[in-house]
């Protein structure tokens, strides 16, 4: 008989699964009409989860018989999706009383797929891995079609089903090479072997590489990095609004932390062989997110392909493959979550007369209508363009500054050059505000959890530079506890 | 210093509230902080004349190194000056401009924030640092453009100068960063003493060139000097601060800055000197064409700069000298010309010269600011522009007769003169058409401007002159300490109004005389120009459109061409992106192994599967009912299971049959239900032979990876594992038994337990279906259309939840 597993290090994540199965018993009994406390209940859920990841031990801690592990890089991500979470549910509140989608599942939806994403960031095997990553997607699945009457939701949703389980398969038929060909599915065992075969000249086997190419395509698709990114542009479009926050954050922190652990510790010194993989992706998605994104007109397509050019800057620092890297890498992410959950509370704003508009025209005169509003996205877009001192400039920095010092001075160049071209369709954005005549002004009301949401993050954003060592020296922990084992 | 910044920076904030409660003297009160520290700037110049620079350092971001470092020397403090000088004036100026405008405290708001930035500019030792203030210049400035946003005009300039300058910006960072990097270090200061190294590194030409395309944005040189005139639009007190005195030379000051870390070598003196002349000699012949007082003036701006940046890549003494008078010169009567004709344009209501004349009586000090700047921009003794003037044919004649680029040197000088007579030609049209000629009816009654629109002209056109006059204290004080700094050593400099009858004073001679001829034929050298200009049909302006415009077509192009919105072009986007990526590893790694097919040791049963499978998937792709098809990828699922069997996998075996089996009824059932495959469905001829060569390439390239694999060896097996201890340690005979029941008694439940849930999902779903069906599908259609029109769906709220 084997001993009962040491719980603590999965606390948060136990905790999470309780609650969750209590919430969904409780909106059962109460029915649709308390919707707004399930979501009030879930973000409580969330806030108290990211206490007991922040209460954690901080050393690395394994349970669950080495499958699942807890480290700092892992407290620190998962904070981030708490967050990104939390702050989604937020700002659907309204959003799903107004659009008649009050449904109980609703919250409790976010909270299975954010609980599969703190699996996926703490996952220590492939099988683990694997498990976070369907229990987040088929959540997501059913959140990107919640709007079942509506032909572009339910659209969404079975593209994103369909290219989703042709990802997975791609990733298990890859996770299987691996498991055929190194004879071990966890990620520590992985490490110490090919740890060996590093010193054996760099010989490794076909079947091993077969098997990461695979992994890394099905990872690739979950953060919509180029080329497995063309769910992306119509998901986010036809998804409800408020899941569209949620895609564009919390699954995209917890796929890169995921696709970061992978690299890192086990195939850490196989880096030679991932770094194209990841030098290509990251250059692809750099420069398709930038030029696509210049001809939308619709908003939230416009951000699909902001999101894919993010990536692809965020993918920069990993193909670097050192500590500086991976500390970009998660600077990148916290301040990405900062800066798109705010746009998208903007974009949530964004109605006329009670009906959600989201073309980028509708904007027009922002600063005369709503010049808070007007000034918050000014600081979004800035930073998403990277123009100092906005927090995505720093972000952007340190990632560039990672990739130069491994000697990839074409990828961070091109990089730049990407960026540039980025630039571009955020300032249109501003000018669009700033300068165009409003044809139609968009509503005045707006909830006290949007302006919250709204003014905290925009803050955050604009203020980030008088105070960046916080969270840097955080990122710089978190990515020094991944290289010390 | 960094005090100063914030200061300024915080004045900013409180600028609005001052405006507001006392919006009559709002630009007196205002002005007393920038005034204040020109004074403090100004007390550094004797410490620093003696030699001894100013270096602050505040850490930031100690982690990376950043700090927020400031370095007062040479350089440093004259810009300084400048701008909290001109500042000053500026902002008095404004609070008359705009006097009584709604939104003059917001305008004080960006112009203060402006002056922050740009200090933090000037002053910052830290390159991260450069690079933040750098670009919030950018966005102030945007915001300053954008300030009479009524014309669409304003609006596309506004962006247009933003999209500039702060791609170049963006370009730049990556040049700063790099050299940060190669230089082993982010203090402008200490890189400068790494200028050998830096020059022989591998790197150098891709740093110079980076920095290079920020610069010439931010300045206005060929080829981005379109932006420039175009931001004029921008209301007068802008345009004469940022757009002459400051901004556009934040490019000329990094380009000064980075002289002794990236110059002196071939490619920068080549660059510098080519760009900067051809922007001279275009922005000259694109001011003689205009006929707004306003716009003359831009294209004039841009001479100069193209002339500092050309003085920079000379390098040496000489063009030291004359860069540092030049910069000065230029600052002061190009701001007082601006405020000046802003005052005219304010009073008159025009700024046509054709619509201006016999001004000088009806305003009488306007006249005399303009005309002493006019003197100067002409290059007439005794102004510093004169001094400017003669020390700049000095640097090019240096070029040309030891310089070691005679050729260059020589074209260099005769585009400064042609240039310099056509800066005269501008000084004419600016001071003597609209005071000294004939009176003209003008929009508004022509009278004297309130003493804020004529302060600030006037005290940049009299240190203009006073500077010109007293040079040796000018020399001491300034001149050599730039001159130090762009040098990166001491100098010794001697600046002088009158050199003797040199090689310079001739050439003076003769740009004066060929500026009075084109002045007097102006309307015919105008024409001809335009001429010229029509026959060439080349306008950087429309190129930008062009540019932008060919952005948004590929944009376009991309998303027809890879997203369709066709869920099959996807699928088969990731397909056929995959077989290339594992083939071209594989043909990396030269894994791609072809063994016979009759080498392969396999029973005669694994033939006969194999056989069986491949029928099976050609029946599934052939299927012309769903039902077929299912049956058939069924066959497909069973055969798997008995290879399981067959290379002792029983436990795995018997999950696939279980779980082959229950997809196939549950699919069956409810493929029952659907309506049956019609025609649209079937792909035509061309798609289905796409399909068909993309589907049987990842088919092929997957089985070349597994017969390449194959002869590895595979480091576990478990049926021995299981063979061995099935007996000891699970007391049964019969293996699988043992396994299944055993060895992986939890895998065995868990599978039963989720098939048992899939199934009664699947059943309940089919159960509830047929209510759903009915209620719902005649109407599914409208109910969307219906929600796109913001109604609420009928059917979503007595939905069949129970």
């Amino acid at each position: 008989m084997t001993e009962f597993p040491v719980l603590t290090p999965a606390l948060p994540e136990i905790f999470m699964a309780l609650s969750a199965i209590t919430l969904l018993m409780l909106g059962v009994f109460r029915g649709d009409g308390d919707t707004r406390l399930i979501s009030y209940l879930t973000v409580g859920v969330e806030v108290v989860a990211a206490v007991l990841v922040l209460t954690g031990s901080g050393v690395r801690e394994v349970t669950f018989s080495n499958l699942f592990v807890m480290d700092s890089f892992g407290a620190f991500m998962k904070v981030l999706v708490l967050m990104g979470s939390a702050l989604s549910v937020l700002v659907s509140i309204n959003y799903i009383e107004r659009e008649q989608m009050k449904r109980i599942e609703f919250p409790v939806l976010m909270l299975l797929a954010t609980l599969g994403m703190m699996m996926m960031v703490s996952a220590n095997d492939l099988i683990s891995l694997y498990v976070g990553l369907e229990l987040q997607s088929l959540a997501l699945y059913v959140l990107a079609a919640f709007r079942r009457d509506h032909a572009k939701s339910s659209e969404a949703g079975l593209k994103y089903f369909v290219l989703g389980a042709l990802s997975s398969g791609m990733l298990l038929y890859g996770a299987s090479l691996v498991y055929g060909f190194a004879g071990t599915t966890n990620f520590s065992v992985l490490a110490d072997l090919f740890a060996g075969h590093g010193q054996q000249a760099g010989h490794t086997s076909i079947g091993l590489i077969a098997g990461l190419t695979f992994v890394a395509a099905g990872l690739a698709f979950k953060i919509s990095a180029v080329p497995f990114h063309m769910w992306t542009p119509d998901v986010y479009e036809g998804a409800p609004t408020p899941v569209t926050a949620f895609f564009a954050v919390a699954p995209k922190v917890a796929a890169i932390a995921l696709f970061v652990r992978l690299l890192i510790e086990p195939f850490g010194s196989m880096v030679d062989q991932w770094r194209q993989i990841i030098y290509f992706t990251a250059l692809a998605s750099m420069v398709l997110g930038s030029f696509a994104a210049i001809g939308q007109t619709n908003i939230k397509r416009l951000m699909a392909y902001s999101s894919i050019g993010h990536i692809g800057f965020a993918l920069v620092g990993l193909a670097a493959g050192t500590e500086l890297g991976v500390r970009g890498v998660m600077f990148y992410m916290a301040i990405y979550i900062f800066m798109n959950i705010g746009t998208f509370g903007i974009i949530l704003c964004m109605r006329q007369n009670g009906r959600m508009v989201e073309e980028i025209t509708d904007l027009a005169g922002l600063s005369k209508t709503h010049p808070m509003l007007a000034l918050a996205m000014l600081i979004f877009m800035f930073s998403m363009a990277g123009i100092p001192p906005a927090a995505g400039f720093f972000a952007k920095l340190f990632v560039f500054q990672a990739a130069i010092q491994a000697h990839l001075y074409s990828l961070a160049i091109l990089g730049v050059l990407a960026s540039v071209v980025g630039a571009f369709y955020y300032l249109r954005i501003i000018k669009v505000m700033y300068f165009d005549e409003p044809v139609e002004p968009l509503d005045r009301n707006i909830s006290g959890e949007m302006t919250l949401v709204i003014a905290g993050t925009s803050l955050f954003t604009l203020l980030f530079f008088f105070f960046p060592s916080p969270l840097l020296n955080g990122a710089a922990a978190a990515a020094a506890s991944l290289f010390a084992g | 210093m960094l005090s100063a910044i914030l200061g300024i920076f915080a004045w900013a904030v409180i600028a609005p509230i001052v405006a507001r409660r006392w919006p009559r003297h709002a630009g007196w009160v205002l002005a007393i902080p920038p005034a204040f520290l020109t004074v403090w700037f100004a007390s550094f110049v004797p410490g620093i004349a003696a030699g001894e620079a100013v270096r602050e350092v505040t850490p930031w971001i100690p982690g990376l190194g950043v700090n927020l470092s400031f370095y007062l020397d040479g350089l440093s403090v004259t810009f300084a000056l400048m701008i909290c000088g001109i500042g000053a004036l500026i902002v008095v100026y404004s609070g008359g401009y705009l006097r009584g405008d709604a939104m003059l405290p917001r305008f004080f708001l960006f112009i203060l924030a402006f002056m922050g930035s740009m200090l933090g500019v000037v002053l910052a030792d830290n390159v991260i640092a450069l690079i933040v203030f750098w670009e919030l210049t950018s966005v102030t400035s945007f915001l300053l453009i954008g300030y009479l946003h009524d014309s669409p005009q304003s609006r596309r300039s506004a962006l247009q100068a933003l999209l500039v300058t702060s791609l170049g910006g963006l370009i730049m960072m990556a040049g700063l960063i790099l050299l940060g990097i190669v230089g082993g270090g982010f203090e402008l200061s200490e890189l400068a003493d790494r200028g050998g190294f830096l020059r022989e590194h591998p790197y150098y030409t891709a740093i110079l060139f980076l920095i290079l395309a920020g610069a010439f944005t931010k300045s206005a040189q060929f080829p981005f000097h379109f932006w420039l005139p175009n931001a004029m639009d921008a209301p007068t007190p802008v345009s004469a601060y940022l757009h002459s005195a400051t901004m556009v030379k934040a490019g000329i000051y990094l380009m000064a800055r980075l002289a002794p870390t990236l110059g002196g070598t071939e490619a920068w003196t080549l660059t510098l000197v080519t760009v900067g002349s051809i922007t001279a000699v275009l922005g000259a012949v694109l001011a003689v064409r205009q006929t707004d007082l306003k716009r003359i003036l831009a294209y004039t701006t841009i001479t100069a700069l193209g002339q500092l940046t050309m003085l920079i890549g000379i390098g040496g003494t000489y063009a030291l000298e004359t860069f540092t008078v030049y910069l000065l010169a230029h600052a002061c009567y190009k701001g007082a010309l601006f405020m000046g004709v802003g005052a005219v344009d304010h009073e008159t209501g025009t700024r046509q010269v054709g619509e201006l004349g016999g001004l000088l009586r009806l305003m009488p000090v306007t006249a005399a600011a303009i005309g002493l700047a006019a003197l100067s921009n002409a290059g007439l003794p005794p102004f510093l522009g004169f001094i400017g003037k003669e020390f700049m044919y000095s640097s090019t004649l240096g070029l040309a007769e030891d310089g070691g680029m005679p050729a260059l040197g020589w074209v260099v000088t005769a585009a400064m003169v042609v240039s310099n007579a056509l800066m005269m030609v501008t000084a004419g049209l600016v001071f003597i058409k609209p005071f000294l000629g004939a009176r003209t009816e003008t929009p508004k009654a022509a009278h004297e401007a309130p003493i804020g629109l004529w302060l600030g002209p006037i005290v940049l056109a009299a240190a203009g002159l006073g500077l010109g006059v007293f040079h040796g204290e000018l020399e001491r004080l300034l001149v050599a300490p730039v001159a130090a700094s762009l040098a990166g050593r001491p100098m010794e400099v001697h600046i002088y109004l009158w050199g003797g009858l040199t090689p310079p004073l001739w050439l003076s001679v003769a740009t004066v005389a060929l500026g009075i001829v084109l002045y007097l034929g102006w309307p015919r050298v105008k024409a001809g120009f335009d001429g010229v200009a029509a026959a060439l049909r080349y306008d950087s302006d429309r190129g930008w459109d062009g540019f932008l415009k060919g952005l948004v077509k590929l944009a376009a192009a991309q998303t027809r061409v890879i997203q369709s919105g066709y869920l099959r072009h996807y699928v088969m986007f990731t397909i056929t992106f995959t077989t290339v990526a594992i083939a071209a590893t594989m043909v990396a790694f030269d894994a791609l192994t072809a063994p016979s097919l009759m080498e392969l040791d396999a029973p005669y049963t694994a033939w006969a599967l194999a056989l069986i499978v491949l029928t099976a998937t050609a029946a599934a792709v052939l299927a012309t009912s769903r039902l077929v098809a299912i049956l058939s990828l069924g066959v497909v699922g069973v055969v798997i299971a008995l290879i399981f069997l067959l290379y002792g996998a029983p436990d795995v075996a018997i999950t696939q049959f279980m779980v082959e089996t229950l997809v196939v009824i549950i699919v069956a059932l409810v493929l029952a239900r659907l309506p049956r495959l019609t025609a649209f469905a079937r792909p035509n001829r061309r798609s289905a032979l796409r399909d068909a060569v993309i589907s049987i390439a990842f088919g092929a390239v997957v089985t070349a990876l597994m017969l390449s694999v194959i002869d590895l060896p595979i480091p576990l097996d478990l049926s021995d594992f299981f063979a061995s201890r099935s007996l000891t340690e699970g007391f049964g005979r019969n293996v699988v038994n043992v396994i299944l029941v055993d060895f992986r008694a939890v895998d065995t439940l868990g599978e039963v337990l989720v098939v048992t849930t899939a199934g009664l999902g699947a059943f309940s779903l089919l159960k509830a279906r047929p209510k759903r069906a009915r209620r719902e599908s005649p109407e599914d259609a409208d109910a969307t259309s219906s929600q796109q029109d913001g109604k609420p769906s009928v059917i979503e709220q007595n939905g069949d939840r129970p």
